[in-house]
């Protein structure tokens, strides 16, 4: 039980704060915008790497680089919608979708011309577990992970109930059309949806770095996770997001739990392999399979959110 | 107050108005019914800047507004209540009535008062979805959303599309209310019989033009507007 | 450069553009003509790519692992590799065409991960990240420069069979159908064609022809492991190439399929002649500016080189 709680759902719990995090931006881009983001991931990238860049300069720990990796990320996110996707506001969805790619190249691109591409460690050297959480395996950067998390989910929270803007989002993510006639104003409500979106994002790139470390493919690699959580809990709603996100990271923590191995009901034994059903090299394949099987059975997601 | 002259347009490519014009004056009642498809919802779309307009010219308050975008359009005083999909279905109503004041700096609690003065049973159901609102109390929320900014003008596009004949009667009584209140109400309509009983004057409009202008009563009494197109409604 | 170098040069740009240019004219049948937004290039590519490399490569040089190396003749290779993407492509279209625009993007994407993830994983088969050398080249045994003059002129042959191909179908009734699809879906439907099948039939071929380019890359390259499969070179060097050449216009997509490959590999020529660490940020640069003209040529060249033409009708009627 130990060994469950150490070695898979604590795993499991961060990855999928890290997913959740990245998901919710995904999801509100694209109810708001109305595409799909795919430079979304190397924006937590970008994020990670400007909190490196802190974190060599100054020789502050990286959750204070936080905020510097927040405001960069979401100063260019801002710099990239108005160069790179508003001129496509009116045209079909698919352009403004191939420019995100392009925009994502450029990114990752920019990142290696910078610092190269050898994976790095955010701080040198391990860190033992916290002892006086003994039996079990918890290392400060999960409650930091975990923290960090909480503390912004309940932000957006706050911003998505209790102010104008926020309000105005979940309007525009409801019918875009009729807040143009309302007279909300739309561009605003963009601007916001990018920076909230970007300032998510950096803070998983960050969190993903200082659970593993930092590399250019950090957030590229995530992308179809991210994507996969966002529809598993439904376009549009940040909850669902965040639903999406956890169960996506717990699904690939636990699909290499040896207990698959062996296929029990009641006690009797009906299969028994000697190695795991998914092999871990499939992992980032269980989160497309989950969305496909989403996508064509309901496409809504789980709480029921926009659909095309 | 609203003057429209000449509005030739429509979505892409096919004209739909062919040479629209109207007017709307201050504290008016103002119908427009015609067969379908021809033009009264385009009206009204081209008038609150929704649909591209090739031709024609669009003053409120005497003012050119046809370049104007839509938030401008609001903050001037036009405000615009569509057929369908007219109220934001996971906002609470009162979240609703919240985001019809957007362009507002502030906004006095007298407003909302107002609202739920006029729409009874939106004040009970203030903090509920409004997805989860009977279509008669949507179209309320709708029309209430739009007060909002306590507009000049109110335009509504078929606001008893699809409601039962007592809720009608309810949304046209309040109609008349706010009316009373000095609001001019620009108004598309199906159930044409009733909605020129309720106006001041009304336009029959038939395949993008004018056909008939005249008062509410005239256009009731006139046989040949009564056959061809007060058969209209349910 | 001297002229024999030059020779080279000049064969080995003509031989691996006029690969893209199969991979473009695929992606031109899918994009261009019928408008599904695929983007799993690099997964037909590698499909393609390890079935011909597997089904031709004599059993002891599969690289040292004990893969299934059969040692058939080339184009036996060539055509199961098309057969096999195309088996793939129906697989995938079944169960992802009905999806809206986006959503086929991220499907694609996956499905490209998933084969990528089956060929590092499944190394008994595939010889996992090392993967299959000593894969078979037309002409190899023949002097330079004439293996490669033969092999230059063997991929032009196969890119105009192609054209040729598609430019016959685009001007064919079930050419006017697939544009009418693409350009107003609702109306293709109400006149009663069968949408989904059609827009199958166009990912299918797209895609076997875009497993073809795998597999005369594999056959050209001799060597191939899931690196040479990145999505930069397969998939989205492939995109840049048809929206500069021109997407629906075959002969676009044949014109940009070489042009960016020329100033792809004319960087090379930089790069050789700069310090090493240079080098590789030339790489990133490329990477960068793949991106830049993404961007840049859809919103200011939407139309690409060679805009689309409508084909002229052979005096029928117009389908609206």
């Amino acid at each position: 039980m130990i060994e469950f709680i150490n070695n898979y759902l604590v795993p499991g719990l961060i990855l999928g704060s890290i997913y959740a995090l990245g998901a919710i931006g995904v999801s509100m881009i694209y109810s708001i915008l109305r595409f799909a983001h795919f430079a979304h991931g190397d924006l937590m990238t970008f994020g990670a790497y400007l909190a490196y860049a802190v974190v060599v300069a100054a020789d502050w720990p990286p959750l204070v680089a936080l905020p510097f990796a927040i405001a960069g990320t979401a100063a260019a996110a801002l710099v990239i919608d108005n160069l790179a996707y508003r001129p496509f506001r009116k045209s079909r969805p698919i352009v403004v979708v191939i420019a995100s790619f392009g925009v994502a190249l450029m990114l990752r691109a920019a990142i290696m011309l910078i610092w190269g591409v050898q994976p790095a460690p955010y701080v040198e050297g391990i860190e033992p577990p916290l002892e006086s959480l003994e039996p079990f395996r918890i290392h400060e950067k999960h409650i930091i992970i975990v923290g960090t998390a909480l503390v912004l989910v309940i932000a957006l929270h706050l911003l998505l109930t209790r102010t104008k803007m926020g309000k105005a989002m979940r309007a525009m993510s409801d019918d875009a059309d009729l807040a143009r006639v309302t007279g909300i104003g739309t561009e605003r409500v963009i601007a916001w949806t990018w920076i909230v979106g970007a300032v998510l994002a950096a803070a998983a790139g960050v969190l993903m770095a200082i659970d593993t470390q930092i590399k250019p493919t950090l957030g590229w690699d995530q992308l179809l996770p991210l994507f996969a959580a966002a529809i598993l809990g439904g376009l549009g709603r940040p909850y669902g997001a965040i639903l999406g996100g956890l169960v996506i990271g717990m699904v690939e923590e636990l699909s290499s739990y040896p207990a698959w191995d062996t296929v029990q009901i009641f006690g009797a034994k009906l299969l028994e392999l000697d190695k795991p059903i998914i092999s871990p090299g499939y992992k980032t394949g269980l989160a497309f399979a989950i969305m496909i099987i989403m996508l064509i059975w309901r496409p809504q997601g789980l709480l029921r959110g926009r659909v095309l | 107050m609203l003057v429209a002259e000449g509005l030739v347009g429509g979505y892409g490519g096919a004209d739909i108005l062919k040479g629209v014009s109207m007017r709307l004056d201050a504290r008016e009642i103002v119908v427009i019914i015609g067969p379908n498809g021809a033009g009264k919802s385009t009206v009204m779309k081209a008038v609150f800047g929704l649909v591209a307009l090739r031709e024609g010219r669009i003053t409120f308050d005497g003012q050119d507004i046809a370049r104007l975008p839509t938030e401008q359009r609001v903050r001037r005083g036009l405000a615009y209540v569509p057929q369908e999909r007219n109220v934001f279905v996971s906002l609470s109503v009162h979240e609703n009535l919240e985001m019809g004041a957007f362009v507002r700096s502030t906004v006095p609690r007298s407003v909302y008062d107002r609202v739920y003065t006029l729409f009874p049973p939106l004040a009970e159901k203030r903090r509920q979805a409004a997805g989860e609102l009977s279509g008669g109390q949507r179209q309320m929320l709708a029309v209430g959303r739009a007060l909002m900014v306590e507009p000049k003008v109110l335009l509504l596009d078929e606001p008893t599309a699809g409601l039962s004949p007592r809720a009608m009667d309810e949304i046209f009584a309040c109609i008349r209310a706010i009316n009373r209140e000095g609001v001019a109400i620009l108004m598309v309509e199906q159930n044409a019989k009733q909605a020129l009983g309720l106006a001041h004057r009304g336009y029959v409009l038939a395949t993008g033009e004018n056909r008939f202008t005249d008062t509410g009563a005239a256009l009731l009494a006139n046989r040949e507007v009564a056959e061809s197109f007060l058969g209209g409604g349910h | 450069m001297e002229l024999g170098g030059l020779l080279l040069y000049f064969t080995a740009l003509v031989t691996m553009g006029g690969i893209y240019a199969v991979m473009a004219l695929g992606l031109n049948l899918c994009w261009g003509m019928t408008g599904l937004f695929n983007v799993g290039i690099a997964g037909f590519f590698a499909v393609g790519a390890y079935t011909s490399a597997l089904l031709t490569t004599p059993p002891a040089l599969t690289g040292g692992v004990d893969v299934g190396g059969l040692g058939w003749p080339m184009p036996a290779g060539w055509l199961a590799a098309t057969v096999i993407a195309a088996a793939v492509a129906w697989a995938v279209g079944r169960i992802c065409l009905r999806l809206r625009s986006d959503y086929l993007a991220i499907a694609t994407i996956g499905i490209a991960e998933i084969i990528r993830l089956v060929a590092l994983n499944e190394e008994t088969f595939t010889g996992g990240a090392y993967g299959i050398k000593g894969i078979p080249r037309p002409f190899e045994t023949m002097d330079r420069p004439w293996g490669e003059i033969a092999m230059m002129l063997l991929i032009g042959l196969i890119v105009f069979a192609v054209y040729l191909f598609l430019q016959r179908a685009r001007n064919s009734p079930w050419g006017r159908v697939m544009r009418a699809i693409r350009d107003n879906e609702t109306a293709a439907a109400a006149m009663g064609k069968d949408v989904e099948a059609f827009r199958l039939q166009a990912f299918i071929i797209g895609s076997a022809f875009m497993g073809l380019g795998g597999a005369l890359t594999a056959h050209y390259l001799k060597v191939f492991h899931p690196e040479a499969s990145e999505p930069l070179y397969a998939t989205f060097l492939v995109w840049v190439m048809l929206i500069v050449g021109g997407s629906g216009n075959n002969r676009g997509a044949i014109l940009g399929a070489v042009l960016v490959w020329l100033l792809w590999t004319a960087s090379e020529l930089i790069t050789g002649a700069l310090p090493p660490e240079w080098g590789v940020k030339i790489a990133y640069l490329k990477m960068f500016l793949v991106g830049l003209l993404l961007v840049v040529v859809l919103q200011w060249f939407p139309a690409g080189l060679l805009p689309e033409r409508p084909p002229k009708l052979a005096g029928g009627p117009t389908a609206k």
